[in-house]
């Protein structure tokens, strides 16, 4: 007998147990545990046979099936007594303000049947000119947020207001007596109204004192406007006005002071193709994480957050030169050269000249005060005559207020609309100071990181719930006004929310509702500052109409008595301690470059940048699941922050570069002093080299419902404790961070993870020269390859075209135009009852989306196939190494295009002549039509659309008991901020862009019922409306007078993948970018090469 | 006489000198204005009036022409009352001034100066008062009837079944006798040609032979039962779901036959939001209240019925007065369910398409409970988009070019909604 070889199959048959044997033969090695799976034995001792048991199901089947057939009994409620306003089925607009400490905008909310479903824009603001931003589009499902508090808590459990009111105006009344300090903590307070109300407080207990503290603070701006000019403000910036922009790290189209004003401006002045076809402004941008800024500007230089100052300082020493005024200290930067071509440049722009600057420094903000005069910026973009009011914070009074805390001198502490626990930085200890507090009272609406810690939270109403005022700038003032009565009250049978200035007001012993307050604070103030109503009554009812109040500042008495009584709190504290402490000199700008000099890179460390997401800000709507689920237009990521790094550095680190959706990525742990914490790697093409940057707003532990869902828990990690305090005021970067090698890995949801077009001409781009010479440069017509040769892809025909006897709806979108902010993806999201999937979804490519913005990576690979064949050829490069190395963009600093896709409603649709149930169609107004009630669900349409823009629903998301807590539809609550004009998807059928039929047939019908045609722009679909770049143009190409029918003949117009011939509705415009070819060049190529070298880990 | 109608008299006399022919068209103008007068009355005066003592929102009208100052005075009131007031007519502040400063409809372009001359005409003289109908009165007899004639109709048609089973019976009969005589002539014709006889094997054996002779004639009706009993099931199924009649009962008996039948209150006057939004609204109980506060009692239920509206609303008909704490409200049961993916609006159809209610909703004037007459379904709403012309287009400034581009197309032929994309999937549902 040979040698045998023996096979095993597990440890156990090599022992031959006897135990195996026995159960060897069967054929569950343990027994399955039937009863129990069939219910506790109780299947036994029935007494049903099996036929028994078939008589039963043929029964009850056919009983349901009976029963399924009754009509089925629906009541219909009317109103007791019907609002005079409200139309069951008509909408009810209302103008308000939106504020919440970091955003502004002027808003009108729309109600149906007494709910808020939908913001949009104020076209009367002179600030946001109807512009609104991803986080103010989603405000409105936080205000159906089941996190929120529904009464008022003592240290944990629900008490009734009563009873907080009464022991607190005697536990306060005791303080004030005894001398005990009480302190008040919010963030940037803009309204009027409220600063009476602290006031009024503060005259009952006159040991009150407010500090404000903003989570991303901007104080060393107005301490420098202090030092430069005496005036502690911030000034307002006009972006329209400027030709030429230079941005040091300021993120003013997604986060920096006012960014939706910022963007409607800054699209205003890049315009191209107007009837002058004047030269649109030019953008320069230094920073060090790619940032949504930084991707639109015409030329961007990759710097390390170190030199930022030195980046200015150079810019002030080759502008001084012009000048001859005296220059300062500056380190050699090796970008030099470029920089006295950039001040050249913004020599030529004197006083169409803007520079602005990110970077929370006293010095750096100096000298860049410094450059803005040289330039005459100054009464002409820059203009502190208005001050902004929409950032007040102090550092230095909020670092004061936590000395004070450390050393139990504050007896109460009262938080409004501010979460300092969560975003104080780690070396503040502000959880200890906070715990150190006598009384601690807060207004936060949610047991949020600090109101956790309070012994006392009386719940704020939401926004969309209150009165309030507004004051963002000087001269300009706008109403909040409640569009719901509160969802929790007694009413609902809930102890109920308040407004927080009610209750202070309440607690100083004054019985008034906040409305009444409001209007007599108006009465006595604002009103007297204009001239245009003698009435108060019709002042109020306009005003309130409106929604906003232009003063003009010229008309007005006295400048300053504006200022004084739009912000004294805030704004005058630097300046009134500045007098106290008179120690505070002002500093000139030598003393600023010298401060500036010190900040040097060192060697073999990481330069850390914080920044805020687009979507996120500064993360106080963190439970807010449209905003986590709407990709960060740069790195296209949903439901996560995670370090961002050039992919250079990562490959010399061996980190996992996550080229596909399903690869996973490098957990690192990032370190600084003490702090330290884990998280994904991701790859930034035109991250500065030795940089990294990591997003705020995540890692909120106590932010609501998806903190409970056990498939979510915290999303992110907290960069907030890595927030430096360098000379009294807040840091966001940091010098000296240190990177562990991979700890874990780990999935990120990404929903573009593929940077190339592979060779098709998708995104068009020219520059301003090129389009000079020839209005259609980088606009070729697109050619069809047949067997005889090129053809206009139109000729050759399988299809009929349709014909289009009324309307022929088209929309335009102007590439030039579009910044990429996301405005519009939650907007669609909202207007169209898109459904919220999860990570875990979004992660297979099942984000559901109507409308994605596309984020390409400019290569150096040549754009069409056919030249990149030949470069391959010639380098030797195999095909399909070509595409892959065409999919690596140039990684030091790629050029980066934004592209809105959603359904191009194509009049030869693909998509439509594979659906084997008629689904999908086309309508005689040229609109692709989906019938949700048709469709079975085979997806072919999906897989023949060349744009794949199809979503296909995988689950019942609204009813599916997996997405709860995570899709807001699913409660009863969150299932209020429905638009019940659009109908919610079930299971199996497949959805897409609609073109927002229900606008186009509301506006048709407004149309037909007033006796008139239609007019051009009545009809505006959700994307545009939110749009602050104007971008998106809607409108009937057969009106030869629309604008959408005037922009489909411009000479930038294009379609995408025109040589299908699937003809669109939807157009594009290519992209003009203002750059020298030399300077786009040289800002490209710059890659610090120094400081890589430097690095050798 | 009214004065106008003596002017009006006056002057016939001067042109035709003739006063008996006078005497006879002032009687037919007065009939024929009192017979406007009454429908006018009843659409737009009815909801604050009564034409006896009581007072509604406004005054009873009983004896008004006495009590005003002058028929010409009553007409301006009617027509402006604000433009009178502000004249500083004192009768007309003072009246304003004992109904608690209630402003009354200004009536100036809503009707004409001849209606309002038609409803002066008819308060002055009102109909005698009718004696309250006894129970179901009305609504009876013609209830009545609809039985009797489905009564008759179902008699005929079971007549029919009887006659036909019958003639069956009596065709099966002769058919056995034809058989036997067949046999015996049979036999007899054997007899005489000395053959042999042939047995009778009974008329299922025989059946039997003939079934397996013609198996094709039999495939073929076989086949046909299978057609005839398919299309039946389809049609079953086509019915699931689909409620035409359908009439629950509703929690207040509320009757559209008084109200919209008898009393000629416009459908909008209730459903008032039918022009302004997609639904035509059920209306709130303090719509009820504007004529209920004064009728309390009904003609066919009594008080009973009009107490639910008082329970709902919370007023107390003793105090007259309102308590919203006491309001419940009115769960009425909806007749007419669309499915929550189709998008219909009333506005499209009644204001701009001036489709008449009685299209789909069958004539509501004559139901004691409001019924699903139509199918309501996608295949009743595509036939009449398939032929109806939109009668609102002509002089629609909207439809205007594609008004002229349609009748280009389709010269002669009539422009149905289903021409202008009326039955694409996106016009209803998104």
């Amino acid at each position: 007998m040979s040698k045998e070889t023996k096979y095993w199959r597990g440890l156990e048959e090599l022992a031959n147990s006897p135990e195996f044997v026995k159960h060897q033969q069967n054929e569950f090695t343990e027994e399955v545990p039937v009863e129990q799976f069939l219910g506790s034995g109780l299947i036994g001792s029935t007494s049903t046979t099996r036929r028994d048991f078939l008589k039963f199901l043929g029964f009850s089947v056919t009983a349901v099936s009976l029963a399924a057939c009754e009509t089925p009994v629906n009541k219909a409620l009317p109103y007791i007594i019907k609002p005079e306003q409200i139309t069951p089925g008509e909408a009810l607009w209302y103008a308000s303000s939106y504020f919440d400490g970091q955003d502004y905008a002027s808003v009108l909310v729309k109600t149906r049947e007494g709910r808020p479903i939908k913001i949009e824009g104020n076209p009367m603001s002179g600030i946001t000119m109807g512009a609104t931003n991803a986080r103010v589009q989603a405000s409105v499902l936080s205000l159906y947020d089941s996190s929120r508090l529904t009464g008022p808590t003592e240290k944990g459990s629900a008490v009734s207001w009563a009873a907080v009111d009464q022991n607190l105006a005697a536990k306060l009344g005791q303080i004030a007596a005894s001398g005990g300090e009480i302190r008040i903590l919010s963030s940037t307070i803009i309204s009027p109204s409220t600063k009476a109300v602290i006031a009024e407080f503060s005259e009952k207990f006159p040991t009150t004192r407010h500090v404000t503290y903003d989570a991303v603070s901007y104080s060393a701006m107005v301490k420098a406007n202090w030092h430069s000019f005496e005036r502690s403000a911030i000034p307002s910036y006009y972006f329209d006005k400027a030709s030429l922009v230079v941005s040091i790290a300021a993120d003013f189209l997604s986060n920096w002071l006012s960014p939706i004003e910022f963007a409607k401006q800054y699209a205003k002045g890049r315009k191209v193709g107007g009837s002058e076809n004047a030269e649109p402004a030019k953008h320069i941008h230094f920073e060090s994480n790619l940032s949504l800024t930084g991707a639109n500007a015409d030329v961007r230089y990759p710097v390390r957050p170190s030199q930022f100052g030195t980046v200015a300082a150079s810019l002030y020493n080759a502008l001084a030169s012009y000048v001859g005024a005296p220059t300062i200290e500056a380190s050699k930067l090796e970008i030099d050269e470029d920089i006295k071509k950039v001040a050249k440049q913004l020599w030529a722009n004197k006083r169409k000249a803007l520079v602005v600057c990110g970077v929370n420094d006293v010095a750096v903000q100096m000298i860049v005060n410094g450059i803005n005069t040289i330039l005459d910026s100054y009464e002409n973009t820059v203009d502190l005559r208005s001050p902004m009011l929409v950032r007040q914070g102090s550092d230095e009074a909020f670092l004061d207020l936590v000395k004070e805390m450390k050393d139990g001198k504050v007896a109460a502490l009262i938080t409004y609309n501010t979460n300092p626990v969560y975003t104080s930085p780690e070396t503040l200890q502000f959880t200890e100071a906070y715990k150190k507090v006598g009384l601690r009272i807060s207004f936060a609406d949610r047991p949020d990181e600090t109101a956790e810690l309070a012994d006392y939270i009386c719940p704020d109403h939401h926004y969309l719930e209150s009165w309030n005022d507004a004051n963002p700038k000087v001269g300009h003032y706008s109403l909040t006004q409640p569009t719901i009565a509160p969802i929790f009250s007694k009413a609902t049978g809930h102890k109920g929310t308040r407004c927080a200035q009610e209750s202070l007001l309440l607690w100083a012993g004054s019985n008034q509702d906040y409305h009444s307050f409001i209007q007599k604070h108006w009465e006595t103030s604002i009103f007297l500052h204009q001239s245009k109503e003698s009435n108060f009554r019709e002042f109020w009812n306009t005003t309130l109409q409106n929604g906003v109040l232009e003063v003009d500042l010229n008309s007005a008495a006295d400048e300053k008595k504006l200022v004084v009584a739009a912000g004294k709190a805030g704004r005058d504290e630097v300046k009134d301690k500045a007098k106290d402490k008179a120690s505070v000199e002002r500093m000139d700008l030598a003393t600023a470059a010298a401060h500036v000099n010190k900040y040097n890179p060192k060697e073999n460390v990481w330069e850390l940048q914080l920044y805020e997401k687009t979507s996120m800000g500064n993360g106080c709507q963190a439970n807010n699941p449209w905003l986590q689920e709407m990709p960060d237009p740069v790195t296209k990521v949903t439901w996560d922050n995670y370090v961002t790094m050039s992919p250079v550095d990562m490959k010399k680190r061996g980190y996992k570069m996550q080229e596909r959706q399903d690869r996973e990525a490098s957990v690192v742990t990032v370190s600084l002093g003490t702090t330290s914490v884990d998280l994904p790697v991701y790859p930034q093409p035109g991250q500065a080299v030795g940089t990294i940057g990591i997003a705020l707003g995540y890692g909120r532990t106590k932010a609501g419902t998806l903190n409970e869902n056990e498939n979510i828990g915290v999303i992110g990690k907290n960069a907030y404790p890595f927030v430096q305090i360098v000379n009294g005021v807040f840091t966001y970067s940091a010098g000296d961070v240190t990177l562990s090698p991979q700890v874990t890995t780990t999935e990120l949801a990404a929903t573009q993870v593929h940077h190339t077009i592979m060779g098709r001409n998708l995104v068009r781009e020219t520059t301003f020269e090129e389009f000079k010479k020839n209005p259609k440069a980088g606009n070729e017509e697109e050619e069809l390859t047949t067997s005889i040769g090129k053809k206009d892809p139109e000729i050759e025909t399988l299809w009929d075209n349709h014909e289009r006897p009324g309307h022929w709806w088209g929309l335009s979108i102007d590439l030039n135009s579009c910044i990429g902010c996301g405005s519009c993806v939650v907007s669609c999201t909202a207007e169209n009852n898109v459904a919220v999937v999860g990570k875990d979804q979004v992660k297979r490519t099942r984000e559901m989306h109507w409308l994605r913005i596309d984020r390409y990576y400019s290569t150096d690979w040549p754009v069409l196939t056919k030249d990149a064949e030949e470069k391959a050829d010639k380098d030797g490069v195999g095909k399909i190494a070509m595409y892959l190395d065409m999919e690596n963009p140039s990684v030091h600093n790629p050029k980066v295009l934004f592209q809105p896709v959603m359904c191009q409603h194509c009049n030869h649709a693909p998509c439509e002549s594979v659906c084997p149930v008629l689904a999908t169609n086309h309508s005689s107004e040229g609109l692709n039509q989906m019938t949700y009630n048709r469709c079975v669900g085979t997806r072919y349409c999906a897989n023949n659309c060349p744009f794949k823009v199809r979503r296909f629903n995988w689950y019942n998301t609204n009813e599916n008991e997996k997405f709860a807590k995570l899709n807001p539809a699913q409660d009863d609550l969150g299932r209020m901020v429905l638009n019940p004009d659009v109908v919610v998807r079930s299971r199996g059928v497949m959805e897409k862009c609609s073109l927002c039929v229900q606008r186009i047939q509301a506006g048709k019908l407004d149309a037909k019922k007033e006796l008139h045609k239609l007019q051009d722009g009545a009809i505006k679909t959700a994307c545009q409306q939110s749009c602050p770049t104007e971008a998106i143009v809607f409108g009937d190409i057969n009106d030869s007078s629309s604008r959408i029918a005037a922009l489909r003949k411009d000479n930038r117009s294009y379609f995408m993948l025109h040589e299908l011939n699937i003809q669109p509705n939807v157009s594009y415009m290519v992209k003009v970018r203002n750059a020298e070819p030399e300077m786009a060049e040289a800002g490209e190529k710059h890659e610090g090469k120094s400081t890589e070298e430097k690095k050798a880990s | 006489m009214t004065t106008t109608l003596a002017g009006k008299i006056r002057a016939y006399r001067v042109s035709a000198g003739l006063l008996f022919l006078f005497c006879f068209f002032c009687l037919s103008f007065s009939s024929a204005y009192a017979e406007d007068g009454a429908k006018i009355f009843k659409q737009n005066c009815a909801v604050c009036h009564r034409l006896d003592g009581q007072i509604l929102t406004g005054p009873g009208l009983a004896g008004v022409a006495q009590r005003v100052p002058s028929d010409d005075w009553m007409f301006k009131w009617i027509k402006d009352n604000n433009a009178l007031r502000k004249s500083g007519d004192a009768y007309a502040n003072g009246i304003r001034a004992k109904y608690d400063n209630k402003d009354m409809t200004v009536f100036n372009g809503v009707i004409s100066d001849e209606d309002i001359k038609a409803v002066i005409a008819y308060i002055k003289n009102p109909p005698p008062p009718t004696v309250a109908k006894g129970p179901e009165g009305g609504g009876d007899a013609t209830k009545g009837g609809g039985q009797a004639g489905s009564g008759e109709g179902a008699a005929s048609t079971t007549n029919m079944y009887f006659i036909l089973a019958g003639v069956l019976v009596l065709l099966l009969i002769l058919a056995m006798v034809l058989r036997g005589v067949k046999y015996n002539l049979l036999n007899v014709i054997a007899r005489s040609k000395k053959e042999e006889q042939i047995v009778d094997k009974g008329w299922w054996c025989e059946t039997k032979y003939w079934l397996v002779n013609h198996k094709r004639t039999i495939a073929a009706l076989v086949i046909i039962l299978f057609l005839w009993l398919g299309k039946l099931a389809w049609y079953g199924m086509m019915d699931i779901g689909v409620y035409t009649g359908y009439h629950p009962e509703q929690p207040i008996k509320f009757s559209h036959k008084i109200h919209a039948g008898d009393n000629a209150i416009n459908c909008e006057y209730c459903h008032s939001t039918v022009e302004k939004s997609r639904h035509a609204g059920i209306p709130s109980p303090n719509i009820c209240m504007n004529c209920h506060k004064g009728i309390s009692s009904g003609a066919t239920t009594g008080t009973a019925e009009i107490a639910k509206i008082y329970d709902a609303i919370g007023w107390d008909p003793k105090t007259m007065t309102y308590d919203s704490t006491k309001a419940k409200g009115i769960k009425w049961v909806k007749v007419h369910n669309l499915q929550d993916f189709v998008f219909f609006s009333h506005q499209q159809h009644v204001k701009v398409g001036k489709v008449d209610c009685a299209n789909c909703h069958g004539d509501v004037k004559s139901m004691t409970t409001a019924q699903q007459v139509m199918p309501m379904t996608m295949g009743w709403c595509i036939d009449c988009h398939r032929k109806t012309e939109v009668a609102g287009m002509k002089d629609n400034p909207y439809y205007e070019e594609l008004h002229k581009k349609l009748a280009e197309k389709y010269k002669g032929q009539k422009i149905t909604v289903d021409k202008m994309g009326g039955i694409e999937c996106a016009k209803c549902h998104y």
